[in-house]
């Protein structure tokens, strides 16, 4: 069947098109099952809200309630006790302490923001190093001549290939040589030389002509005044999208962190979620407090996502589809 | 365009005398050092260094400058190949996760772009929604799920299946559940992500080839096969590489919710061992660092050459056309 559009149907498809990206045929008539063909999808939107619905409730129950069966969907009566326990004892015994997220740390300085202290701390860090560092390089690796530039870049992207898991037991080795284990610097150093941050850079300064850095250079302006004045106002969408990658994906890390804590005070917030979990030995009383620590572990990231909402799809498009 | 025109702008500089790129001089060093530096110590030394770790023996009472212990050639991966049971375990384990986990996931993702690429303001929530996984700390996640999955009566879907007169079921202790589990739970994590990069792919696609395409008549079914499918091939292979990959890896999920009595790691019979959590367990529990080291190496190999196979699947596809 062929269809002849006139002109304003034409322009009405156009305007249709540019506004959803997407293309709907306006001669195809809308069949009855439609209305229906979005239950599978907010089926699924239940799945994917249940878990943080679940986090938020059980840290909001009683002990006694979270014990009954079948568990409740919403506390019968909201307490804090989980967060901040009123009849909270230190003197008791740690593996009884089912309540006070708060209070249930007494021999460490700021109890349990102790672990968000570590975390913050580690991940501001670590994303602002790791983006000074890796713009300078990028700059000099897209920008600047020297000899070996090719092999440089060649093994920083072949580097990319490698899984990290490769370097772990060196790696732990070396923390232990330098007598690192259970450091910041443990945390900080060697999370600094990001080969993909290079790699982005690069990519995006390449896509800027030399002739800016030229026009620069022939003003006399120096190589660092290039740097702070030229590139890293150009680089600054790149920046921003590599900034929210490295900080979600540092705040999320666990398996580096699991292995250079050996003392709980340097835990940071997943370590910390893990080892309460351990402790809690699957009683399901603790589960409130549980949930609670879990909620409060994922909040930032969550938070960074909503502020950045915009910067972080378009660094994906930017950096995925390339 | 760029390219053409460098050439003879330098050639000018030339002529002119105006300072060269070479001419940067020590600035370029100091720039780039930092990130040299730490690079070389952090990133390049250990990969070395695990190669060489990889050809010794080395664990609590054995270190590699000792005679009796040194270098053991292939041993460790003779080993590993061919008598180490637990690690054939887990390289089963994490093939079958890999597999599931990828196209179950890569349908998943796909699926919901298609269902939601409409951009309206139902569907602009629903894409934030079913992105949130992807941002949110994987362990705080792991516990959510290892309430869910609970053997006892209180576990959430004990509870629901309550309801139908369903007796408890001790899930994670049931062999054969426990990879279903884990690609249950990395398609719940990361289906969201695929979804915005088909998205992304999706919105790519000139709408103009639609429109030709309903010109001469085609259906809806055909549009799909015929226009989306083939011009999404490049981000499929970017999430299925991606995705590969980041399978291969799994360690969270395995480490809280399938550990062992005797404090080892990959629960009952080791249905849910895989390659990492065997790593982390040689290395960290039985302190066999050249062994681990070895183990590295594998899951090195195995992703490389999964890798290649893929993209020559997708290369050789494109010759096909």
């Amino acid at each position: 069947m062929s269809t002849v559009l006139t002109k304003s149907e034409v322009k009405r498809n156009d305007k249709l098109m540019e506004r959803s990206g997407s293309f709907t045929n306006p001669f195809e008539r809308k069949s009855r099952v439609s209305k229906f063909r979005r239950v599978p999808i907010y089926l699924l939107t239940v799945v994917m809200i249940a878990p943080y619905y679940w986090m938020i409730t059980s840290s909001l129950k009683s002990v006694k309630e979270l014990q009954v069966v079948p568990p409740t969907l919403f506390p019968k009566k909201i307490i804090w006790g989980n967060y901040f326990d009123s009849n909270f004892n230190p003197t008791m015994f740690q593996q009884d302490v089912m309540q006070g997220l708060f209070q249930r740390y007494p021999d460490l300085k700021f109890g349990f923001f102790r672990f968000m202290m570590n975390s913050f701390f580690v991940n501001i860090s670590i994303t602002i190093s790791t983006l000074i560092i890796g713009s300078l390089a990028a700059y000099v690796v897209s920008k600047h001549r020297f000899k070996g530039k090719k092999a440089v870049y060649l093994v920083i992207i072949g580097s990319m290939m490698i899984p990290w898991q490769v370097g772990l037991i060196p790696g732990f080795l070396l923390m232990d040589q330098f007598g690192w284990l259970n450091t910041f610097w443990a945390y900080i150093v060697p999370a600094l030389p990001k080969a993909f941050i290079v790699f982005f850079l690069t990519q995006y300064l390449t896509s800027i002509p030399d002739e800016l850095v030229e026009a620069a250079r022939i003003d006399g302006a120096s190589e660092f005044t290039i740097y702070f004045r030229v590139i890293l106002p150009l680089l600054k969408p790149a920046l921003i999208a590599m900034m929210i990658f490295t900080a979600i994906g540092e705040w999320n890390n666990f398996l580096w962190p699991l292995i250079i804590t050996t003392s709980q005070d340097m835990a940071t917030l997943p370590v910390a979620l893990a080892n309460l979990r351990n402790s809690g030995a699957g009683n399901i009383g603790t589960q409130g407090v549980i949930m609670g620590a879990s909620l409060i572990t994922s909040i930032p990231t969550i938070a960074l996502y909503f502020a950045t909402q915009k910067h972080f799809i378009r660094g994906i498009a930017l950096s995925g589809l390339k | 365009m760029l390219k053409s025109i460098k050439p003879s702008t330098d050639g000018v500089s030339r002529k002119t005398g105006f300072r060269r790129f070479s001419d940067v001089g020590i600035s370029t060093y100091l720039m780039l050092s930092p990130f040299a530096i730490l690079f070389l110590v952090f990133s390049v030394y250990p990969v070395l260094s695990s190669l060489r770790l990889s050809f010794m023996r080395y664990n609590a009472i054995c270190n590699p400058d000792q005679s009796p212990c040194g270098s053991v050639g292939f041993g460790n991966y003779t080993t590993l190949i061919f008598q180490d049971d637990r690690f054939h375990k887990a390289l089963s384990n994490t093939a079958l996760y890999v597999i599931g986990a990828v196209i179950l996931g890569m349908i998943a993702s796909l699926s919901l772009a298609l269902a939601l690429q409409e951009d309206t303001r139902a569907n602009r929530i629903l894409r934030v929604i079913f992105f949130l996984p992807s941002v949110t700390s994987g362990i705080a996640v792991v516990l959510v799920w290892g309430w869910v999955f609970r053997g006892d009566a209180v576990g959430l879907l004990n509870a629901i299946l309550n309801l139908v007169g369903v007796e408890p079921i001790e899930w994670l202790a049931t062999t054969w559940m426990a990879i279903p589990i884990l690609i249950f739970m990395s398609m719940w994590g990361g289906a969201g992500f695929g979804m915005i990069l088909f998205l992304a792919g999706l919105n790519s696609i000139p709408a103009m080839y639609y429109e030709a395409a309903v010109i001469d008549g085609a259906g809806p079914r055909q549009r799909f096969r015929y226009i989306t499918l083939p011009l999404l091939r490049p981000v499929m292979v970017y999430v299925g590489i991606t995705g590969t990959i980041g399978a291969f890896q799994i360690f969270e999920g395995v480490y809280l919710l399938f550990p062992t009595s005797v404090g080892s790691i990959g629960g009952l019979q080791d249905m849910a061992l895989m390659i990492v959590p065997y790593l982390y367990d040689a290395g960290f529990n039985k302190f066999r660092l050249g062994y681990a080291s070895a183990i590295a190496w594998i899951l090195f190999a195995i992703i490389f050459v999964v890798s290649m196979i893929n993209l020559r699947i997708t290369r050789s596809l494109e010759d096909l056309k």
